[in-house]
């Protein structure tokens, strides 16, 4: 009895993500194919870049200054040197003017909560508030 | 017991051919022959001189009893260059304790590919170049080279994305300067062929 109670609360437990998620599941498989599409030759699949020449996005502390500077740099792309993870990377990332607002947030929810990075999803409102303020070089 | 008989036979049937046919078959050779007096000529890379990211020269002479596997991109590419190089530092990788076994990445982008930027490329990829030359040269010298030695690809085209159209081929050329291969170096497991068949021409060498 008690072992069939605390199964039942486990079970709770486990499908409330489930219930939450449906709309973060769809964020998160879009993103994966635009992802493939858009980033993944550079970044590689499995987010870990490339030598020097192309930073990673798994285990990446680029992300850890929010979604805001990924959401820009996505769209109008960035120049110059960038330190990543104490690496100086310097090959231009050309932006990708033709995404829509909400593939932008569907990338950014993937690359968010991939390779071990965790975050909150990016809905495609908020996306649109923060990319209204990013028209200068991240 | 007849039939017994007959499968000890086919087995030591079986045993003799494969012994037989122990040597495995050859790669192929790429591109025309001809017969000259009894000899077959084949096709062969043509004379060539670059300069790679530490401004050496670089022709065949380089490649003299080597093997080297050759490709063609530019490093402000975006679409398959990065996939080439990721499969190509897995052949560099396989290849690490094959001294006779050597990498030639040719940029169909010499202008703004120089030397320098070559070095850069080569330097933050992690290679060297006594292993992996990234060379640059006469536009045109490296399209020709492209186009009628390693029949690959390689021409400038402004409606392209990048401005240029190329194949993503990796070449596997021989001690004789001949192609033994031609592989898809975007593709993971045509790679792995390629890792393969290196292996494989080295035992032919050693034969």
């Amino acid at each position: 009895m008690r072992n069939s109670i605390v199964g039942f609360i486990f079970l709770a437990i486990a499908c409330v993500p489930g219930q939450r998620d449906v709309k973060f599941q769809q964020y998160y498989a879009e993103g994966e194919v635009l992802y493939q599409q858009h980033c993944a030759n550079c970044h590689q699949a499995d987010g870990s870049g490339l030598g020097k020449l192309y930073p990673p996005l798994a285990k990446s502390d680029f992300l850890e200054k929010g979604p805001e500077a990924v959401l820009c740099l996505i769209k109008y792309g960035v120049e110059g040197e960038m330190i990543v993870n104490g690496i100086t990377y310097n090959k231009a990332m050309p932006g990708i003017p033709s995404l829509t607002e909400l593939e932008i947030a569907e990338i950014v929810t993937y690359i968010l909560n991939s390779w071990g990075n965790t975050s909150e999803m990016v809905e495609v409102n908020q996306a649109s508030l923060i990319l209204d303020t990013c028209s200068e070089t991240p | 017991m007849k039939l017994q008989w007959s499968s000890v036979q086919a087995a030591v049937f079986g045993t003799v051919l494969l012994m037989a046919c122990g040597n495995e078959k050859p790669l192929p050779i790429f591109g025309q022959r001809e017969l000259v007096g009894t000899d077959t000529v084949y096709h062969t890379i043509a004379p060539y001189q670059f300069v790679d990211q530490d401004s050496a020269v670089i022709t065949n002479a380089t490649f003299k009893d080597q093997i080297y596997v050759a490709d063609f991109f530019f490093t402000s590419c975006r679409t398959i260059c990065p996939i080439m190089k990721t499969q190509m530092l897995r052949v560099y990788e396989a290849t690490a304790e094959m001294p006779d076994v050597k990498i030639l990445s040719h940029t169909i982008d010499p202008e703004y590919d120089t030397v320098a930027l070559l070095h850069d490329f080569a330097e933050r990829l992690g290679v060297t170049s006594n292993r992996w030359h990234f060379v640059t040269g006469v536009k045109d010298s490296i399209y020709k080279i492209a186009q009628t030695s390693y029949f690959a690809t390689a021409m400038e085209d402004k409606s392209e994305p990048d401005g240029f159209i190329h194949s993503g081929a990796f070449l596997l050329i021989d001690k004789k300067q001949r192609i033994r291969g031609k592989y898809d170096g975007t593709k993971e497991a045509e790679v792995n062929k390629l890792i393969a068949d290196i292996k494989k021409l080295r035992r032919e060498d050693a034969q």
